[in-house]
């Protein structure tokens, strides 16, 4: 296996060398993005107050405990840690909610649980299925998704099985 | 979105009226949104690196490079109809930057993309078999560098938050082919009606 420590310091001496390399000014290129970074962030708040509003009230009130609950069966057959059905339901429909539900688990289980690297494998690996539709296709005037919407789908669910086999 | 957050808050309160915790429902809705501030703060510093690295790498021309590179195997990939590809150098900008974690830089180009794509066939709204393609391919989202995931694992003191790297490639990789594989199903299954 190979050490993932490296990877930080590799990924900035390479930077660094494109950087000098391309003989741009390093500083302000990196200035420029963690201002866009930084604004990324700001923007995603409140939509992150809203998400994690939603999801501890229904952990509070026990629908969350509920739902897993239900799930479980189906999820142990897939070998899908429990405290991550959250994750899995909510992804496809809001990056922020889905955010907050990977925070919840990593709270829970601990960032090195294997259910909050499943999470952040999960997260990491798709996308907002539905918002990101509707965004291109109305951009192209498509009223009519075709099989898209279901390629996506099952897409994703062959990412979870790839996950639950690689985590 | 809507339906799901009117869901989510109409079911919590509900449970909350049955269950009987009405209190604690009332906490929770308070708390969620400052728990979603300080999470954000803790995660600025995190967001500012990454920002500023990817930053750097745009501004050496390595998305260029990575576009330029992903022109050929693409153009192989999708079955452009006439005047369809006059969005390639779109399509490759837009998965170049997907690839390497810049969501902001992908999305005003694969919109074009598709503009360019349905102009291309008379504006119709019909989803010609490249643009289904394309917009499966953003929905799976093809990432090599998870990095929120990372900044939130550190951030939460795990021993190596890099460690997902791997699994996540794989998964992306998973669903990406797999994403490939039914359109081009979906696309000569709808080739044989014709």
């Amino acid at each position: 296996m190979i050490d993932s420590s490296y990877l930080m310091p590799c990924l900035v001496v390479f930077a660094l060398l494109c950087g000098l390399r391309a003989r741009i000014d390093v500083y302000d290129a990196f200035v420029r993005g963690a201002k866009e970074g930084l604004l990324t962030l700001l923007e995603m708040t409140p939509y992150l107050c809203a998400a994690l509003t939603a999801t501890a009230l229904l952990r509070q009130t026990g629908v969350m405990d509920a739902l897993t609950n239900l799930l479980s069966p189906l999820l142990a057959h897939l070998s899908i840690p429990d405290a991550a059905a959250g994750v899995v339901l909510l992804r496809p429909l809001s990056g922020s909610a889905a955010l907050a539900a990977v925070r919840d688990v990593i709270a829970q289980t601990g960032a090195d649980s294997r259910a909050a690297r499943f999470s952040c494998v999960i997260s990491g690996a798709s996308e907002t299925i539905f918002f990101t539709g509707s965004l291109y296709m109305g951009a192209a005037g498509i009223r009519k998704a075709g099989y898209t919407i279901a390629a996506a789908m099952i897409a994703y669910m062959a990412g979870i099985l790839a996950a639950a086999i690689c985590v | 979105m809507n339906h799901v957050f009117c869901a989510m808050l109409l079911i919590g309160m509900l449970a909350a009226v049955m269950g009987g915790d009405l209190s604690g429902a009332q906490t929770a809705l308070f708390s969620g949104g400052g728990e979603a501030v300080s999470f954000c703060l803790s995660m600025a510093g995190a967001y500012a690196f990454f920002g500023g690295l990817l930053g750097v790498l745009r501004e050496s021309g390595v998305t260029d490079a990575l576009a330029r590179g992903m022109r050929k195997p693409l153009a192989r990939l999708f079955c452009f109809e006439r005047g369809e590809e006059a969005a390639l150098d779109d399509i490759c900008v837009n998965l170049a930057a997907d690839l390497l974690g810049m969501g902001g830089a992908a999305t005003p180009a694969g919109l074009r993309a598709m503009r360019t794509m349905a102009a291309a066939g008379g504006d119709t709204g019909r989803l010609s078999d490249a643009m289904g393609l394309f917009l499966v391919l953003n929905m799976c989202s093809v990432q090599m560098l998870p990095t929120t995931m990372i900044a939130i694992r550190a951030q939460h003191g795990s021993k190596s938050p890099a460690d997902i790297v791997l699994p996540t490639l794989l998964a992306t990789l998973a669903s990406g082919l797999t994403g490939i594989a039914l359109c081009k199903f979906f696309a000569s299954r709808s080739k044989m009606h014709d």
